[in-house]
């Protein structure tokens, strides 16, 4: 580390953890990532130049799409590497210091890490997303209720109107059901659960219907991984789909607080 | 419903990644801070990346 560089912290973890786990992972840009201790707990960091990573750089490349999504990709995979093989607490993206010395003040300022890597231990995050098709279940609907009216006629055109109309109303409840259901099914295989905002349409390829997070005891996969298949087989035939990802590094549940 | 290409479905975990590293975890304030410009900066990166109506949103609630 020279002048010219900075310590990117990525997470921390017990202060016992070995080094190893981390060898040979890339971080943010060159050189290795490494384990800077205070107190019992230990910063995973490397270095990074401030020629990209100082407040007016860093606001300059933060609008550069390809830039973000190379760091949101280094800041993942650092953590990744360790995850199941120690407790490992994520910090958000930008938690940059001038030297050690400062990365182990920090460390012994706040306890509270100490204490949330406690209550993380033996714990994997996973996510889990329902996506409905509403085309499925619409088509499942109607189908339910009988054929069409007649073609043409100008009371056909009302019926079919106000069939769209029921119809529409009938996919959001069933849509708030299938959301409260799943995130319940979920989290009753799981230590801890959050439920997060949908994502858009667009991004989700459907009307996302739960966008959860959970957190499990490892070695209690299988639990979750029945539940969601319970869920497909509860739910798939009205065109929602479930995908689960994971053990991600357990970013829902390093809230400083517990959520309410 | 037809499974996603490639491209999407990798797009769909960047989306993941993106809510994770950049609205999750401990908040510290480090040596070098992002100001509130920098911040919403990160967004306009962002928009250029991928259309995340949640993201934006969350950004608007705090």
């Amino acid at each position: 580390m020279t002048a010219a560089d900075a310590l990117y912290v990525y997470g921390v973890v017990p202060g016992d953890t070995t080094p190893d786990l981390f060898a040979g992972v890339d971080g943010m840009a060159d050189g290795p990532v490494r384990l800077v201790g205070a107190d019992g707990v230990a910063a995973i960091a490397s270095s990074v130049p401030l020629t990209e990573f100082d407040t007016d750089a860093l606001e300059q490349n933060l609008k550069d799409g390809e830039w973000l999504e190379q760091k949101v990709r280094a800041h993942n995979r650092v953590l990744a590497a360790a995850v199941g093989k120690a407790t490992v607490l994520p910090l958000r993206f930008g938690a940059i210091y001038t030297g050690e010395d400062h990365v182990r003040t920090m460390l012994g300022e706040r306890s509270e890490l100490e204490q949330q890597l406690a209550r993380l231990e033996g714990l994997l995050e996973f996510g889990v997303k329902a996506v409905l098709d509403p085309g499925v279940l619409r088509a499942r609907l109607a189908e339910s209720r009988g054929g069409a009216a007649d073609e043409g006629s100008g009371r056909a055109y009302m019926l079919r109107k106000q069939l769209e109309r029921e119809l529409d109303r009938e996919v959001r409840s069933f849509a708030a059901r299938c959301a409260e259901a799943s995130h319940e099914c979920l989290s009753a295989a799981a230590v801890e659960a959050r439920a997060n905002p949908a994502q858009a349409p667009e991004v989700a390829g459907g009307e996302m219907v739960l966008n959860g997070a959970y957190l499990v005891g490892s070695g209690r996969q299988a639990g979750l991984r029945r539940a969601v298949d319970e869920l497909k087989a509860r739910y798939g035939e009205d065109g929602v789909t479930y995908e689960l990802t994971g053990p991600w590094p357990p970013y829902n549940f390093a809230d400083e607080e517990p959520a309410a | 419903m037809s499974s996603p290409s490639p491209a999407l479905q990798q797009e769909v975990t960047l989306v993941e990644l993106v809510d994770r590293v950049l609205n999750k975890g401990v908040a510290l304030t480090g040596d070098i801070t992002l100001s509130v410009a920098g911040v919403d900066l990160v967004y306009v990166g962002l928009r250029v990346l991928l259309a995340s109506v949640s993201t934006l949103e969350q950004l608007d609630a705090e």
